[in-house]
């Protein structure tokens, strides 16, 4: 069940957040539905061989997030009432991430706001082109 | 229960001081990871907490209370060295345990020791290190302690094996159990540890939770002009050294590699990416500097 996660333990990427990231994405993807009860903090401890605690903290951030939502005694679910809002938020948060990241590799190799914007709109087009 | 809290901790040896001053916290049901160089005082800690040491300074409590007795039906420690005995068979010492132990889970041990591929009509003589590291293992986990003290718990063992210990580690903490183990395998360590420390020479150089010093620890690396001064980012306290080559430059940062980064640029850097860190770039760091 937990296959769909999968983390890298060397990576300087803190563990914690590579479960949210890709709890996130899952969700965003409808890998995760709306309802689905996600493995228990044992389980997928166990399945990628981490740290229990690490997983709950990844829980607990994701839940105090609105992504997922906790039972007592019953596990960790895919927030269902607004299943939009869970997989909007996931789905932007996502997004919003891998921009950062372009834009600031942009940046970082010189270019400036004008040209930066040029190269946007240009796989805007590419990808998102208006429908006429 | 197991919490740990180690206070002041001073172990000499003759002249030589194998632990100094050493200060450990850890809480109930996490798992602990001691690292550092051979010699660096992980097992003479391990010793002095077990009380198989007499330490010369510092107060060890286990639930609040200094080590008693009692406290050992619901403990485990497996040390670095194998304390089986040669002649005896694995089923010995499975029965020895089984008497000594009223948690002891025979049919625990069996299945333990069956993953591992040890054959326990064997004597201790004729297994491997590997496999004797196993049989201690297994024999420590099928007491289901409540507090674990491994030192070098994989180590001889194959990477299958290794695996098995280190789910037992993490299943033992999903239960409630409090575990503290050494290895030099920082990639185990990485794994199954939420809190670490570094030892070097007796001290603790880095303490902390894994994926915090993952997320604080950074290197800020960027191009700079030939003439480029550092000025202030010498002495900032967010930067723990600085490297240059030529044009090149890259600020080990111990928090706020972000703001270092924007302040890095608006000095006129330019490509410049925030690099993260693994444990063992961590970890080298910190051997090779010190404090």
């Amino acid at each position: 069940m937990a296959t769909f996660l999968s983390v890298d333990p060397r990576s300087g990427v803190p563990i914690y957040l590579q479960l949210i990231e890709q709890v996130k994405r899952s969700v965003a993807l409808g890998v995760l539905a709306a309802g689905e009860q996600l493995p228990t903090v044992k389980h997928l401890a166990l399945e990628l061989t981490i740290n229990p605690n690490t997983v709950a903290r990844a829980y607990r951030d994701l839940e105090r997030e609105g992504v997922i939502e906790t039972a007592p005694g019953r596990g960790s679910f895919v927030r269902g009432n607004g299943t939009a809002d869970s997989a909007r938020v996931a789905v932007h948060d996502v997004a919003r991430n891998a921009l950062d990241a372009a834009v600031r590799e942009a940046k970082s190799i010189g270019l400036d706001r004008k040209a930066t914007n040029l190269l946007f709109i240009a796989a805007l087009d590419r990808w998102l082109p208006e429908q006429s | 229960m197991s919490s740990i809290t180690i206070s002041h901790l001073r172990k000499t040896y003759g002249k030589h001081v194998a632990v100094d001053d050493l200060c450990l916290s850890i809480p109930e049901g996490s798992v602990f990871g001691l690292l550092g160089p051979n010699g660096s005082g992980k097992s003479t800690t391990f010793k002095c907490l077990l009380g198989l040491l007499r330490s010369d300074a510092g107060d060890i409590r286990i639930d609040g209370v200094p080590l008693a007795p009692a406290a050992f039906e619901s403990l485990a420690y497996v040390p670095e060295k194998s304390v089986l005995y040669d002649w005896m068979t694995v089923n010995d010492h499975i029965e020895a345990t089984r008497r000594s132990f009223t948690s002891f889970d025979r049919g625990r041990c069996l299945s333990l020791l069956l993953q591992f591929g040890v054959d326990p009509s064997k004597r201790v003589r004729a297994l491997s290190k590997g496999m004797k590291t196993a049989t201690q293992a297994a024999l420590a986990f099928a007491r289901k302690p409540r507090l674990l003290i491994l030192d070098e718990p994989t180590s001889g063992l194959d990477p299958v094996n290794q695996r098995i210990v280190l789910n037992l580690i993490v299943e033992a903490s999903a239960n409630g159990s409090t575990v503290i183990f050494s290895s030099h395998q920082i990639g185990q360590v990485e794994r199954a540890a939420e809190r670490i420390a570094i030892l070097k020479l007796g001290s603790i150089v880095l303490e902390g939770e894994v994926d915090d010093l993952k997320s604080a620890r950074k290197i800020v690396e960027g191009v700079v002009e030939e003439s480029f001064a550092l000025n202030g980012l010498a002495n900032d306290a967010r930067i723990a050294h600085v490297e240059r080559d030529s044009r090149i430059i890259r600020l080990h940062c111990n928090s706020d590699a972000d703001a270092v980064a924007d302040e890095l640029g608006s000095r006129g850097a330019v490509g410049i990416r925030v690099l993260d860190l693994g444990l063992e770039d961590i970890f080298f760091t910190a051997v090779s500097e010190g404090k």
